[in-house]
């Protein structure tokens, strides 16, 4: 699972190319391919009562596009890296599922992505329907709303939340491809307030017994392979406690796995990757489970 | 019998372009949207002179030129880049790869930065082949 090519979606309200340097420690983690993606939207250019479809907007769009995709490229194609770009018109998720597809990329990079309140309401952000449908990791990462600005480096200090399920160790192989851009992981699984309420003492230090073992096998793995990782046992609201330990620990970004569940299923129960890609300040990794 | 021209370009109306001075000056052209499918044209039609974007997807203008120019059945085909990128890093680009380990390449046989006048591009191709 190596990271060589990226695709990096832009609207050109969100990231920036100071959010692509950022990236560019991933090089050491074998990063040498990065595919621009504009996706300029239907509704700017589509057919309108007396004006016809637009050509001339979507020209003008276009050739915008065109000329910050060169600005970047150059700077990338200067640093021996190989460059790419893609302005589609039509829906994001759709063009960025596509792209994907098209040029095979191992990693997609993309800003949070809101719909208006009612679209919101039937079919979830942007965000969310991308991480149900790719199979492809995704980077959510926006500019810290405060400051309006991105970290040196968001690979630097990763907090690696782990539920013991299968996508668990997809996350895990993906974090061992990293392996070079990134300097400490601190390992993280959230026991439920619940499960221990109705245990007595000795079951519960026997079940965080269990759970601090299988932490320490994990950062043993990454141990061996020269990470710097620490493990974390926490309780509480799984979506509470990741963005507490994320700053008690001072990451960079947040690695998570998503479970395949179903539309409606996910939308009911909820889903931590998905929360914490709508709501985290922080740059949020989430990889999917291998099927859909 | 005409000479075949390769245009490896991702812009449609710039394809047109190219296609329709190749046409009217007695060349015959060959398109491709990408460098993958020029690399693959190139095999199957061996040119006598490509022209060639840069930022394309898939694979760029900078990688398969470096892999024609690096290749020894093809170094000698004739490349005229025609991009937006500024040629300064096109041959900064060339350097980096170098540095990787490869080979050196030499230049071009022409530089055309975008937007460029029809009369402009068929004196170079002349000059080129002829």
């Amino acid at each position: 699972m190596k990271i060589t090519k990226m695709l990096f979606v832009s609207e050109f309200e969100e990231l920036w190319l100071d959010a692509l340097q950022s990236l560019m420690g991933l090089r050491k983690a074998g990063l040498n391919h990065v595919v621009f993606l504009h996706v300029i939207h239907r509704e700017k250019v589509a057919m309108k009562r007396g004006t016809g479809y637009l050509k001339q907007e979507e020209r003008k769009l276009r050739e915008i596009a065109d000329i910050r995709f060169i600005d970047w490229a150059e700077t990338l194609f200067e640093e021996g890296m190989e460059v790419g770009a893609h302005i589609v018109i039509g829906n994001t998720v759709p063009k960025i599922l596509s792209v994907t597809e098209d040029e095979g990329v191992d990693l997609i990079v993309t800003a949070r992505r809101k719909r208006g309140k009612l679209e919101e309401l039937y079919a979830g952000s942007e965000t969310s329907d991308l991480l149900r449908r790719t199979v492809k990791p995704v980077l959510i990462y926006n500019y810290l709303s405060q400051s309006g600005k991105v970290g040196e480096n968001p690979f630097e200090r990763l907090l690696l939340g782990l539920d013991w399920s299968v996508s668990s160790e997809r996350v895990l192989d993906y974090v061992l491809a990293l392996k070079g851009a990134v300097k400490r992981v601190d390992i993280i699984h959230v026991l439920s307030e619940k499960a221990i309420g109705k245990l007595s003492k000795k079951e519960a230090q026997k079940l965080e017994r269990e759970h601090k073992k299988r932490l320490n096998e994990v950062c043993d793995v990454l141990t061996q392979e020269r990470f710097d990782a620490r493990p974390h046992l926490y309780i509480g609201n799984t979506e509470e406690q990741i963005g507490k330990g994320a700053s008690e620990h001072r990451v960079t970004m947040i690695v998570l796995g998503t479970r395949s569940k179903s539309v409606w299923k996910e939308r009911w129960s909820g889903s931590v990757s998905h929360a914490l890609a709508e709501r985290s300040e922080l740059p949020i990794l989430v990889v999917p489970a291998e099927t859909k | 019998m005409a000479k075949k021209v390769l245009n490896v370009e991702d812009d449609v109306d710039t394809r047109t372009f190219v296609s329709t001075v190749l046409e009217k000056n007695g060349y015959t052209p060959i398109l491709a949207k990408d460098g993958e499918e020029g690399m693959r044209k190139v095999g199957e039609e061996r040119p006598d002179l490509i022209i060639l974007d840069i930022l394309m997807p898939k694979q760029s203008g900078i990688k398969m030129y470096h892999e024609l120019k690096t290749d020894p059945s093809l170094k000698d085909i004739p490349v005229i880049m025609l991009s937006a990128v500024s040629k300064r890093t096109f041959l900064r680009s060339q350097e980096a790869l170098t540095e990787f380990g490869d080979e050196t390449v030499p230049e071009p046989q022409a530089y055309l930065e975008k937007p460029v006048e029809p009369e402009d591009l068929a004196e170079i191709l002349r000059k080129i082949l002829g």
